[in-house]
């Protein structure tokens, strides 16, 4: 968390993912290079510096859209996410450095400006074998672009977190024009076996793990509860949440986080207002609850950030009779103050 | 182990020691798997041709202009052997800007000698020459006893099967300087002024290339544009001039063919 906007807050462990980031592509370029040159030494360097970046920036989209739903599917890959925006901008820089040096070695020093070659050097738009698929690579080079250039907490606070979520989001629009770029590119002309079941491979576990987390998500919203009183919903045991921790209920169509600790219960809205990121998976430190994405701090009694923070999520009533947990389904106005339920009285 | 004695926070130093040691065997997963694409990408490119682009450094040459029809310099080799030098601009460009100085000195250019300076390109057996500055050509007068008149030799209809490449890229600025990847470079190219030229094989599998010209001998750019990079039989009166074919079509006789052409084996 922080209060100004810094180009990086800079920590321990952001050090250290970028260190294992920048080690990363300077192996997959140096390997790339040096197996060119070694093996196929007529190769020329604009074009040897097209197909390392190119293919090192899908190398590289395929591990950041695999790190998401991961850390839905094992807390253990949340490091892996804490940092990821670093991951997404380095990509977009390998992308950047594949399309430029494109764009400039295809289109520029000839007779029309370089973007409008782009678009109309090759017209074959109502065929597939000859479709021009630099334009499927320049758009999705512009949605990393847009995406890169905000991926900073000061357009996450001001364009607000839903709107900044959807922007980023279009990353699976980018993939896909990516998927077809390469096939309707490179495959059309450099056919090879191992390339292409490459390619297949890594959209096939992209596609299987956000299937299977969709349905991980599905089994969340299934834990409804049940009413016994028209104000009140039944939802669980006390024994079920476990310590310093939050089991996670949809009420009202909207999910909320049931936390335990210091001998109480609390209930807010799950969603962090930061990136969105699941609250009820994250756990109480230091009296607050904190987000298991980004570390963002929330105090149970209030939803409100401790200040001088100012972040609010909205609250919940709780009550307990026996070892039944009840829940008020009407939500309170974000940080609004609600006394804990004390378990043992 | 409880889940919440593995709570990472980004901010926080302390790091869980399994958490630790998952995320050292995923990075090493990670360097693993970059090892083999870097590997798989590399090794399976199609093999790049030794086509030769002389981009840091120029050559001078001497010789006499012509354009039959698109500019050429005709260099004596041996006695009676002559080489005839593709005159291209720079990046995607015709190289008659660069002429426009020697031009204006003369009533005509054709058949006059001149020396240029320039980056060579060069790939079984023809050569070409990119020129970059007016100031790189000059008329001179060292050459003697050189006969101006090329010989022709008419060799009728042909059919041919292949693909429009741009012979600047092809001879050795860009590798591939053909097929699906190059294709809107090579219409950049043509379109800007580089003769366009037909990559073929003969029946013993050798390269053939053919200067391609309108049904009159004249030069041909803008029609034949949706046709480049793409397989394609064409068909043409074809004359012989030294070391370059000169195939003369009309662009309606073109036929793009789904089958991959011999030139890509």
């Amino acid at each position: 968390m922080g209060l100004d906007y810094q180009l990086v807050l800079w920590n321990k462990h952001k050090k250290t993912y970028d260190k294992v980031i920048l080690i990363g592509m300077l192996l997959y370029i140096i390997l790339f290079a040096s197996i060119t040159l070694v093996f196929n030494s007529e190769t020329s360097i604009e074009t040897l510096v097209i197909r390392a970046f190119g293919t090192l920036a899908i190398l590289m989209l395929h591990i950041i859209l695999i790190i998401g739903p991961m850390a839905r599917l094992n807390t253990r890959f949340l490091p892996l996410l804490y940092n990821r925006r670093h991951l997404g901008v380095s990509m977009f820089i390998a992308a950047l450095i594949h399309g430029g040096f494109s764009i400039f070695q295809f289109h520029a020093l000839g007779d029309v400006n370089p973007i409008y070659s782009l678009f109309t050097s090759n017209m074959d738009y109502d065929s597939l074998t000859n479709f021009p698929f630099q334009v499927l690579g320049f758009f999705a080079l512009l949605i990393l672009f847009a995406m890169a250039s905000t991926s900073h907490d000061f357009y996450l606070a001001n364009l607000s977190a839903k709107i900044w979520k959807r922007l980023h989001m279009l990353v699976y629009i980018a993939y896909t024009l990516i998927i077809f770029h390469v096939f309707l590119g490179a495959f059309q002309q450099e056919t090879s076996l191992f390339t292409i079941v490459a390619m297949c491979l890594g959209f096939l576990i992209i596609t299987g793990l956000h299937i299977i987390t969709g349905i991980k998500e599905v089994t969340i919203d299934k834990q409804q509860g049940t009413y016994g009183d028209p104000n009140w919903l039944k939802v669980c045991d006390i024994d079920e949440i476990e310590e310093d921790r939050a089991k996670i209920f949809t009420v009202n169509n909207e999910r909320v986080a049931i936390f335990k600790y210091e001998d109480k219960l609390s209930a807010i809205h799950n969603v962090c207002k930061h990136q969105g990121g699941p609250l009820g998976e994250g756990k109480i430190i230091d009296g607050c609850i904190t987000c298991p994405w980004h570390g963002y701090q929330y105090l149970p009694s209030n939803g409100q950030s401790p200040p001088p923070f100012t972040e609010k999520v909205a609250i919940y009533e709780l009550k307990i009779i026996g070892s039944d947990v009840y829940i008020k389904p009407k939500a309170l106005a974000e940080g609004t103050e609600v006394i804990p339920i004390n378990i043992s009285k | 182990m409880s889940k919440n004695d593995d709570f990472y926070v980004g901010y926080i130093d302390h790091v869980a020691p399994k958490t630790k040691g998952f995320l050292k065997r995923f990075v090493a997963i990670t360097l693993f798997l970059i090892v083999a694409v870097a590997v798989i990408f590399s090794l399976t490119q199609s093999t790049f041709k030794n086509s030769t682009f002389e981009l840091t450094s120029t050559t001078q040459i001497t010789g006499i202009y012509h354009e039959n029809p698109y500019p050429m310099l005709r260099v004596p080799i041996n006695h009676n052997s002559y080489k005839n030098i593709v005159l291209l601009g720079f990046g995607k460009s015709s190289v008659n800007p660069y002429l426009q100085k020697v031009m204006n000195e003369v009533v005509t250019l054709d058949k006059k000698e001149i020396t240029v300076e320039g980056n060579l390109i060069y790939y079984n057996g023809k050569t070409l020459l990119q020129i970059t500055s007016q100031e790189k050509v000059s008329l001179t007068h060292s050459l003697k006893n050189i006969s101006s008149n090329i010989p022709i030799s008419k060799l009728g209809q042909k059919t041919l099967d292949g693909e429009i490449i741009d012979p600047k890229c092809y001879f050795g600025v860009m590798k591939p300087g053909k097929g699906k990847i190059h294709r809107s470079c090579a219409v950049r190219c043509i379109s800007g002024g580089i003769p366009p030229v037909f990559a073929t094989k003969d029946q013993y599998n050798n390269s053939q290339y053919y200067l391609i010209t309108d049904q009159n001998g004249m030069p041909i750019n803008k029609d034949i544009l949706p046709y480049i990079g793409k397989p394609s039989i064409i068909k043409g009166y074809v004359e012989e001039q030294e070391d370059w074919s000169i195939i003369k079509i009309n662009t309606n006789d073109i036929n793009i063919v789904s089958s991959t052409s011999d030139i890509y084996q």
